[in-house]
């Protein structure tokens, strides 16, 4: 009798291959028999109308912080990501001294919006090495987890306080080799570095301190495993990203290992940007090199209050000097009768309906929670008003605590986005799970891609699951992982075709100390397991504990 | 201005990586060259503000080189 039979669905492997009807078999933690009519298993699942993949693999998190309390790194579990990267855009939480903490803590904060009290009251510091992190995570794990090492705190680890201050001397570069090589004996997938990130105080990473020969030097290391480097190029300007992934190649091919590259994404303004950085990846790979641009599948929105002075409202001048002010000034400003009135005006003559009406009311700040999700213009009809002058109201209510989103404004045309996903060369990642927490939901990518890119027809099943199990799998060398097949880690996800998709935004207070973050629930997912345990089913998580540090 | 020195082409608010609003500007190099470079909401309001215009709208034909001024 087997462990588990998950009985009747549709299988699609992973492999790529058309899906097919069948039993899958599961016995010890692995996949044990693919076919029909298999025997009975002590637990059945019954996936009649359902498809059964292989768990989808996240290639870019920042879970690096949110694992030490919560080994499900939620909600991505419920969204069937059973195997997940952590340790992205140089920094990890580990190798770190305990002396570094605070200085890394600020840069996870800055970079990734985690509140301060993720790293102060939800764990106990025991580690300062990389196998001591993945100690610390592997106590809980409902998910697996390949974690990447952080080329700035490798920096800070050999170099203190200089790390972001010069270069580093062959010596110190020798000590970085060192500790790489520890770090990657000790379970690390790879290294990140970023050549764009700032710490709190506005100041380049450490990684953004390393000359040529350190890269050069530490992707040496990189090559003795075959492990991946990370990177975060320039992603504002496109030549200078064409530069990286030229960069990049060079570093594939005189080490022999993968690289990858995140983000990549289509924004207005710059239609050629994405087309332009693939073409020159296809010439890449044509030379033998492995460069791989991240893609994520979900659009961009566009959030902001009037707490900061943002470019949404670059084209309306005399908001831009009321918001430029400083807060006192902005704020008597928007009280100021006449001025207002002139915002007003130039919102247009309906009032900014057109311009502003349909902005959602985010949550999760000081605005009245029942207005979460309601459009500016059901706001201000609602009030009484038009929009502009709801909007410029119910922010004075509220100490302009009040944030707005205009939704999907980029990497939103699902024509060309999806042959870009499809394309054999883009990997699919860049969700950030993890991270930007105050600023949108990470969360749900998988589900979108089968809700827009499949459903419309830009990828079939197959491919689509393809793309984000084995490719995933086959691209970072992670063993065992990404397929359905005897001998296989038994990661699957029991999934509606029809029904997967990502919920809705929403705020949730459940960081430590009452934080808020936003988050999206699955729909259509129904169980998930993890090394043959079923981690989540029938919209619960359950108390498996069977993730893994996965290599 | 002189014949030396980049125009902005264009300038388009757009969202970028973070979900901030960011200023992406098209540019013309004097070899004819063209380039693309988003700017946070900090640069984008030195831009517009170092090139006299209160709008984005307002930025095409002016030099790229007022981005330096006052940095």
């Amino acid at each position: 009798m087997y462990d588990i039979v998950i009985r009747g669905g549709l299988v699609v492997d992973g492999s790529g291959e058309a899906g097919f009807k069948a039993d899958v078999a599961i016995q010890d933690g692995k996949i044990c028999e693919i076919g029909q009519g298999l025997a009975a298993g002590r637990r059945e699942i019954d996936a009649q109308g359902r498809v059964v993949a292989p768990g989808f693999i996240d290639p870019h998190t920042h879970f690096d912080v949110q694992l030490l309390w919560d080994g499900a790194a939620k909600p991505a579990l419920e969204h069937g990501v059973t195997s997940i990267v952590p340790g992205n855009c140089s920094l990890s939480l580990a190798p770190l001294k305990a002396a570094d903490r605070k200085a890394v803590i600020g840069m996870f904060q800055q970079i990734e919006e985690m509140p301060p009290e993720a790293f102060t009251i939800a764990f106990d510091w025991t580690w300062e090495d990389f196998a001591g992190y993945r100690d610390a995570i592997a106590r809980t794990l409902s998910v697996n987890v390949a974690p990447l090492v952080g080329h700035s705190v490798i920096r800070l680890f050999v170099m203190g306080p200089a790390a972001q201050e010069r270069t580093a001397t062959p010596a110190e570069i020798a000590a970085m080799q060192d500790l790489l090589r520890e770090c990657l004996e000790a379970g690390a997938v790879g290294l990140s570095t970023s050549f764009v990130d700032v710490d709190e105080n506005g100041r380049p990473v450490p990684s953004r301190f390393a000359d040529s020969d350190e890269l050069d030097a530490l992707c040496a290391v990189l090559g003795e495993f075959d492990r991946m480097l990370q990177v975060v190029p320039e992603f504002y300007a496109t030549d200078i990203t064409i530069a990286r992934i030229d960069q990049l190649a060079e570093l594939s091919l005189k080490h022999k290992i993968p690289t990858t590259f995140s983000p990549l994404f289509d924004s207005r303004g710059n239609g050629d940007n994405a087309p332009r950085a693939i073409a020159r990846v296809e010439e890449q790979f044509a030379r033998g090199a492995r460069v791989w641009p991240q893609m994520q599948t979900r659009p961009i929105d566009l959030s902001f209050s009037l707490l900061r002075p943002s470019l949404f409202f670059a084209r309306l001048p005399r908001w831009v000097r009321v918001l430029r002010q400083p807060l006192a000034e902005r704020i008597a400003a928007l009280k100021d009768p006449q001025t207002s009135a002139q915002m007003i005006e130039d919102a247009g003559p309906d009032g900014g309906l057109a311009m502003l009406g349909s902005l959602v009311l985010r949550g999760g700040d000081a605005a009245p929670p029942e207005l979460t999700g309601q459009t500016l213009a059901q706001i201000a009809e609602a009030r009484g008003q038009g929009c502009a002058r709801a909007l410029i109201d119910l922010s004075l209510e509220h100490g302009l605590d009040v944030a707005f989103l205009a939704a999907s404004l980029g990497h939103e045309d699902t024509a060309r986005i999806g042959p870009m996903l499809a394309h054999p060369l883009v990997h699919i990642g860049a969700s950030d799970g993890g991270a930007h927490l105050a600023s949108f939901a990470t969360y749900g990518d998988t589900g979108y891609l089968f809700s827009e890119f499949v459903q419309k027809g830009h990828l079939s099943l197959e491919a689509a699951v393809k793309k984000i199990t084995s490719d995933t799998a086959d691209i970072w060398g992670l063993k065992n992982r990404g397929r359905l097949a005897p001998g296989w880690a038994a990661d699957v996800v029991v999934f509606d075709a029809q029904g997967l998709a990502r919920g809705e935004e929403r705020p949730v207070f459940d960081m430590p100390g009452g934080g808020m973050r936003y988050t999206r629930d699955a729909t259509g997912v129904d169980t998930v397991l993890v090394n043959g345990q079923v981690a989540y089913a029938d919209g619960a998580y359950t108390d498996a504990r069977s993730g893994v540090i996965c290599t | 201005m002189t014949d030396e020195d980049a125009v902005i082409l264009n300038a388009v608010v757009a969202p970028g990586h973070d979900g901030a609003a960011e200023l992406v500007v098209s540019l013309r190099h004097p070899n004819g060259g063209l380039e693309t470079v988003a700017l946070d909401a900090e640069l984008g309001f030195h831009l517009m503000k170092s090139c006299g215009v209160a709008s984005a709208a307002d930025l095409p034909g002016k030099p790229w080189r007022r981005i330096l001024e006052g940095l």
